[in-house]
């Protein structure tokens, strides 16, 4: 029996993409785009989360779907997480947009429409459409990197994102082709058959496979792919920072699970010495330890945001090496955490980004440090969720981002000792990381703007109080109540799809 | 009320921090009252506690909801004979030092009384929790209104001391959280399901040398909160910049969450682990004992002093608790409560001439006596607590300590020297003090500055009265404390004998008691009974050591 019902939160997306075209194309009144596209970002994230906590199931969807994409209940986990971010994000844009005289409807339109692509990646079975989805996503990202037109950083910014990534898309595409040479298969499902039955040519695979990887692992910003990242985070408005931090990095790690199980989880490749398993602790290792080793000789707090999304994404990558465990229970675990992470780092850097364009106006926007000198004292209220937003990135209790660190770790350790020296190499590069966000707290509270020194006035903007308010009720729930999240997680990562 | 009384003690302090939040900045009057009212709701009752039966090893009061089942995660809470007096000594010292604030804290005060009453809360969690991940919570909690508390209202350079105070006890913390999900790892992979609970965890017995690293983690975290020599270097600058608040809630509760942590959790954990680190772990306290001692004789500031002497104490207390034995532990104990008392009011003290001199130097003062009399004889009895006089409270707990670790068997023959030299600890003690209590009250009054100066008020006179009270009444009649500690304790060493014996020592023996040990038997080990989870067989092992070792057979 199959129905559409699965396949709702895409079509809510990809539908509302069309009707804000048409929408900014005959109305004057911008910022209501700001209000149409969250609305429909969070429909459809609140579909995708019944979904994925329904205990009946899910319908399967149409015949011709089903090869391509997943509507599982994992699907609609990061279908939920994805728009719950892009829906904050456009929330943002709504104050930010407006303040820094910026406000074009097309920037919505792209945000839709790359959340679109970011679905259709996360969920995609078979490398053809998670190509489609990838490039879907990033060439909105593109544009809306380089969106303020006339700023040269925005332009170097988008200029090299799009260089670089239309480079790792290739080298991506390459891999696939090699894997479909040598497998004779597109979806996942297939090359794994065929790796695991060993008819295909194995340096091929392997060849193909650490392509494949390489393509994704520049998505997600992995050391030493992460050129592009702070520069891209930098130029680009705010928003769309926001937007590539969290919603590209859930939409790509989460076709790496899948990948790396459904393609790569078999014995042969999942092998801990000579598989993938050792790329991807590797990787973990450098993104964690060169994030925040860069992150804390930042002096912008955008370009110490960057690099801490890029230890997060280390943080993160240790849970992927615990998809090497053959023990199904063992690699749920490690599913779910690496689900859970996502959305605490979803809410957390919304929290964090909302903060410090709250904390900026027109023409003042607050980048550096010194911008955030005694603000805790003149605007309390800011503040606060500033330093929720930082200690929860930082993985303090109580707060989404310690249980995202605690589970990921833990699975990580549940699985054997294998791991144990990335578990304690990623604590203690977590510690420079406590650093750099303590000196935000520090800015904060305990120093005076330097005499003369242009003081932020806080924006005045109800989209922007509203994601506050959102992301930070969810950083709190996550990390005081989280059971129902983690049980949702778990149960979802069981059925991959 | 009473089965929910741990929950209300932790959760007043932040109801009273939210309403703070909500009032208006300009009623700093109401803030300051309100806030030390709270407080003392909180110690009054706290006193509830002592309706306990102390006289069982057993966790009284307790309480357990489960939060996150699949994982094991669950909110359990208890006090017993170890953490009755830390929880009293939190709730005690916290409304003083806070009322202490007010005469030097203006400025952001609706900010300062919430550090406060977060601080508040996180403490007495840390003390009352018995799950590992709600006790880690709340050991994370403690941290951030602490460094808020030193790094605004510090001194000039408070925020390179709040910056260390952070990163140095996070480096212990994220490595014992490392060493915590381990345990649990092991934990799943013998019973099948996940349990964060210590009177789980307690009943695992993990190959030694497994537990030598677990325990080094814990120990690590632990260490650097006491702290331990070398890892102290932290605790001058903290103490130094905070304001006089911070630093007594800093010497009085904070640091005595690190040797609580050894009692509750590191050693119980792991006592191999702890067995064969524990010569050195009371080597370096006997070497942090003459060496904190040493450092603050040769110090000018008052505060860094008392800093420094901070180091020496906590240095004595580390030793009585590895020497395992029921004197060294209750001694520590006693330790403890006294160290929080008598350097909780020489800071208050520091304070009070800080604040009408603005100097803490040594040389700047100078025959005070003559015009602080009251101040001066304060001093003195604090001093003489400090130093371990007789008939002050420092001189029982230091008496009990060095006695255990004369007659430690734990020890063994390093425990007479050890011994001998954590007693010229007791004499360095007496000279750096004295030596600090000479400079500045007796002598000629030779600072002009001086002469005017008044003597206390009657706020501060209010503050160290139940303090000076208190140094009298532990060093006359502790029993009234000890009689309450002596079941945990007792079972507290039996236990880690117990373990010891099975798990390390002697390897045979254990192999024997794991065939005879019989799966139905639910028998948990000594105390730790909360309303008994579904125990895992494996599990029973432990209890069955110890009553082969009680004459029993298994």
């Amino acid at each position: 029996m199959s129905s559409l019902v699965p396949l709702m939160p895409l079509l809510v997306v990809g539908i509302g993409g069309f009707i804000l075209m048409l929408v900014d194309a005959f109305s004057d009144e911008k910022a209501e785009l700001a209000t149409l596209s969250s609305t429909i970002l969070f429909a459809a994230a609140a579909i995708s989360g019944v979904l994925a906590a329904s205990k009946t199931g899910i319908a399967a969807p149409p015949p011709g779907v089903a090869p391509f994409l997943a509507t599982s209940a994992m699907a609609q986990f990061m279908n939920a997480t994805i728009c719950t971010g892009a829906g904050m994000s456009a929330l943002l844009a709504g104050g930010y947009l407006r303040e820094h005289a910026l406000e074009r409807g097309e920037f919505y339109v792209l945000l839709v429409l790359s959340a679109f692509g970011a679905m259709v990646l996360s969920a995609s079975t078979d490398l053809l459409s998670l190509f489609i989805g990838l490039e879907t996503m990033s060439l909105g990202v593109y544009c809306m990197v380089a969106f303020r037109r006339s700023s040269p950083r925005a332009a170097e910014g988008g200029m090299k994102y799009f260089l670089l990534g239309s480079f790792a898309a290739a080298i991506f595409l390459f891999g696939a082709a090699l894997l479909y040479g040598a497998t004779g298969h597109t979806d996942f499902d297939g090359i794994g058959k065929a790796i695991a039955e060993g008819t295909s040519s194995a340096r091929f695979v392997l060849l193909g496979m650490v392509l494949v990887l390489i393509g994704l692992a520049f998505k997600v910003s992995a050391v030493p792919f992460h050129m592009w990242t702070p520069d891209a985070y930098e130029g680009a408005v705010t928003p769309a920072t926001t937007f590539m931090s969290v919603v590209v990095k859930a939409a790509a790690f989460a076709v790496l699970i899948r990948m790396l199980i459904a393609c790569f989880g078999g014995e042969a490749l999942s092998n801990l010495v000579t598989g993938w398993p050792a790329i991807i602790s590797a990787l973990a290792a450098a993104t964690m330890v060169i994030g925040n080793l860069a992150a804390a000789t930042q002096a912008n707090v955008k370009r110490m945001l960057a690099y801490s999304s890029i230890a997060h994404a280390g943080y993160i990558m240790v849970g992927l090496a615990t998809l090497a465990s053959q023990d199904p229970e063992v690699r749920a675990t490690a599913v779910s955490a690496v689900m859970f992470y996502l959305a605490a780092y979803t809410v957390s850097n919304v929290l964090t980004f909302g903060s410090l364009i709250a904390l900026g106006t027109y023409a003042k926007e607050a980048v550096s440090y010194e911008d955030l000198a005694g603000a805790g004292r003149r605007h309390p209220l800011i503040a606060l969720p500033f330093v929720i937003g930082v200690l929860s990135l930082m993985g303090f209790p109580p707060t989404a981002g310690f249980l995202g660190k605690w589970y990921v770790f833990s699975a990580a350790l549940a699985a054997d000792d294998s791991l144990l020296w990335l578990v304690i190499l990623g604590v203690l590069s977590s510690v420079i990381g406590a650093y750099y966000y303590l000196r935000v707290v520090v800015y904060l509270f305990m120093k005076a703007p330097e005499p003369g020194a242009p003081i932020a006035v806080p924006l005045r903007s109800g989209y922007v109080v509203l994601a506050l308010v959102l992301s930070g009720y969810f950083v709190l729930k996550m990390g005081i109540t989280p059971a129902h999240y983690i049980d949702i997680a778990l149960a979802a990562a069981t059925k991959l799809g | 009320m009473s089965q929910h009384l741990l929950s209300l003690l932790c959760g007043l302090p932040l109801l009273s921090a939210f309403v703070v939040l909500f009032a208006p900045r300009q009623m700093v009057g109401f803030i300051r009252g309100f806030t030390v009212l709270s407080m003392l709701g909180t110690f009054f009752l706290s006193l509830g506690l002592l309706d306990g039966h102390y006289a069982t090893a057993a966790f009284q009061f307790p309480e357990r909801h489960v939060l996150v089942p699949t994982y094991g995660i669950t909110y359990s809470v208890g006090v017993d004979g170890i953490s009755l007096w830390l929880v009293l000594l939190t709730t005690f010292m916290t409304p003083l030092a806070t009322y202490a604030s007010w005469t030097n804290v203006s400025t952001k005060v609706k900010e300062y009384a919430i550090s406060f009453l977060l601080l508040e809360s996180a403490m007495l969690g840390a003390f009352v929790a018995l799950d590992l991940f709600l006790f880690y919570v709340f050991w994370e909690l403690m941290l951030v209104p602490m460094v808020l508390i030193i790094g605004i209202w510090g001194g000039v350079q408070r925020i390179y001391a709040a910056v260390k105070f952070f990163l140095f006890t996070m480096v212990g913390s994220v490595l014992m959280l490392v060493a915590i999900l381990y345990l649990v790892a092991q934990y799943k992979a013998q019973t099948g399901h996940y349990s964060f609970e210590l009177a789980e965890l307690k009943l695992l017995l993990l190959p030694v040398h497994v537990q030598v690293w677990l325990f080094a983690a814990f120990a690590l975290a632990f260490a650097i909160k006491v702290p331990m020599f070398p890892l102290h270097t932290w605790l001058p600058d903290a103490h130094v910049q905070a304001p006089t608040g911070g630093s007594v809630i800093l010497a009085a509760v904070l640091l005595k969450l690190g040797t609580y942590g050894f009692l509750r959790f590191a050693m119980p954990l792991f006592p191999s682990g702890s067995h064969r680190l524990g010569s050195s772990i009371a080597l370096l306290a006997v070497i942090g004992i003459i060496y904190g001692a040493y450092c603050a004789w040769r110090q000018e500031d008052v505060k860094k002093l008392v800093a420094y002497s901070s180091v020496s104490h906590l240095g004595f207390v580390m030793l009585g608790i590895y020497s395992v034995s029921q004197h060294g532990i209750s001694g520590a104990i006693l330790q403890m409560v006294n160290h929080g008392i008598s350097t909780g009011a020489l800071f208050l003290l520091v304070g009070v001439i800080y604040e009408r001199r603005h100097t803490r130097e040594l040389g700047e003062f100078g025959g005070l006596a003559k015009v602080m009399p009251a101040y001066a004889t304060i001093f003195v009895i604090v001093t003489m607590s400090s130093v371990g006089l007789p008939a002050t409270n420092g001189f029982v707990g230091e008496f009990m300590i060095l006695a255990g670790a004369f007659m430690s068997e734990h020890l063994g023959k390093n425990g007479p020297i050890f011994a001998f030299f954590a007693a010229t600890g007791v004499i360095l003690a007496a000279v750096y003090m004295l030596h600090a209590v000479l400079r500045m009250f007796w002598g000629p009054l030779t600072n002009p500055e001086n002469e005017g100066l008044s003597d206390l008020t009657r706020r501060e006179g209010l503050v160290l009265a139940p303090l000076v009270l208190l140094i009298f009444y532990i060093g006359l009649y502790p029993n009234g404390l000890l009689r309450d500690m002596n079941a945990s304790v007792e079972a507290f060493s039996r236990e880690y004998t117990a373990k010891l014996i099975a798990g390390d020592r002697n390897p045979d023996r254990r192999d024997m008691l794991e065939k005879a040990w019989v799966p139905s038997d639910g028998l948990g080990a000594g105390g730790a009974q909360l309303e008994q989870p579904a125990r895992e067989v494996q599990l029973a092992r432990a209890g069955v050591v110890a009553r082969t070792l009680e004459g029993g057979t298994p």
